[in-house]
């Protein structure tokens, strides 16, 4: 999945991607056990810690290219709203910068 | 995940504006990792710099290690993946532990560092983390997230809570980092620190139990300057911004900002 996307894909593949990137970084055994919906948390719901945000994130920039800056992004951020990101907001980010 | 083999061993990095001429070298405290970075500051900083951060080993997602948490080694270390990188000298900065390790590296390798940032850098003979290590138990563990990292607004679930306790277990009782740190108790008597002769920035959080330690720090190395900033040990996780931009005022100085006007100047000219 380490290749940069081209093709702007819709709403659900970006929810398709983001989910196998998650179980990449938290381990298969993990998400097992975890209902990943558009409205999880980082933080709250998938339980993931900086570390493996940042792994995450570099995911999301080898895939879906440079142009997007999620680090960017993300470090227009305050703590609470970096706590309290979901996927949903993950997503848009990226349809709005396809 | 961008890694490098380092004195043969996986070191986990990360790096920003990689274009830029001047180098800031970020290194994370003990029992932490880059993250404490990544997310704010880096990006701040990478405004101007070409910005490196790495994890220390066993931290992040660098590989483990039995030993060499010394200063000694834990600075052979920032020589060698400064090396392995290219870097002939660089900005540094160091927070906590890291702070130590900044010091050293200025002590040591004086000709590596062009300035030097120390945030919450803790006298190694009061440190409470010292303390820490030596009651260390799960139960502790999780009385201590739910007591004292309440100022950083992170709550542990179960599976971040195993993590961390198979952190600290492995660090605890299976490699020297409790006796390589008690072995830096003396660092702050070390005379070699007055040797110090960089531009020197040493940022504490207001209400932290380590200004003692920022302010013999400070009466110590004679070119620094000390300021506080509103928190307290954690401040680059409550005030990123400020760290970030304090930091970015203190590498620039007016060696650049004075490039920058110049350019600014020749670029108006042209058109």
């Amino acid at each position: 999945m380490d290749t940069v996307t081209k093709r702007k894909l819709n709403s659900e593949e970006i929810f398709a991607a983001l989910k196998v990137f998650i179980t990449e970084v938290i381990g298969e055994e993990f998400v097992e056990d975890m209902d990943i919906t558009r409205e999880s948390s980082f933080t709250k719901d998938l339980e993931m810690d900086s570390i493996e945000i940042v792994s995450f994130s570099e995911k999301v920039k080898a895939h879906f290219g440079e142009n997007i800056d999620f680090t960017g992004w993300l470090s227009g951020m305050d703590l609470d709203q970096l706590i309290n990101l979901k996927l949903d907001d993950i997503i848009k980010h990226i349809e709005t910068c396809q | 995940m961008p890694v490098i083999k380092v004195n043969n061993a996986t070191v986990h990095i990360q790096e920003l504006n990689k274009g830029a001429k001047e180098t800031v070298l970020l290194i994370h405290g003990m029992f932490s990792n880059l993250s404490v970075y990544y997310f704010n500051i880096a990006p701040i900083l990478a405004q101007n710099f070409h910005v490196v951060m790495y994890d220390m080993k066993s931290h992040g997602m660098s590989a483990k290690s039995k030993d060499g948490y010394d200063l000694n080694t834990m600075t052979d270390d920032l020589l060698a993946l400064m090396e392995a990188l290219e870097l002939k000298s660089v900005y540094l900065a160091g927070y906590s532990y890291g702070g130590l390790v900044a010091l050293k590296m200025a002590m040591r390798y004086p000709g590596r560092v062009k300035k030097l940032a120390v945030i919450e850098a803790p006298d190694p003979s009061d440190n409470e983390t010292l303390g820490i290590i030596d009651i260390y138990s799960k139960e502790f563990l999780v009385d201590y997230i739910n007591n004292f990292t309440d100022t950083t607004k992170m709550r542990m679930g179960k599976r971040q809570l195993d993590k961390n306790h198979r952190m600290y277990e492995y660090l605890f009782n299976e490699t020297s980092i409790k006796s390589d740190m008690h072995n830096e108790r003396a660092f702050f008597k070390d005379a070699t620190i007055s040797n110090i002769s960089h531009d020197t920035l040493l940022l504490y959080g207001k209400d932290s139990n380590c200004i003692d330690s920022g302010k013999k720090l400070y009466d110590t190395i004679i070119r620094s300057k000390l300021v506080f900033v509103k928190g307290d040990h954690n401040v680059p996780i409550q005030q990123p911004e400020e760290i970030a931009n304090r930091l970015k005022d203190f590498f620039e100085g007016w060696h650049i900002k004075f490039k920058q006007i110049n350019s600014r100047l020749w670029q108006g000219l042209r058109s």
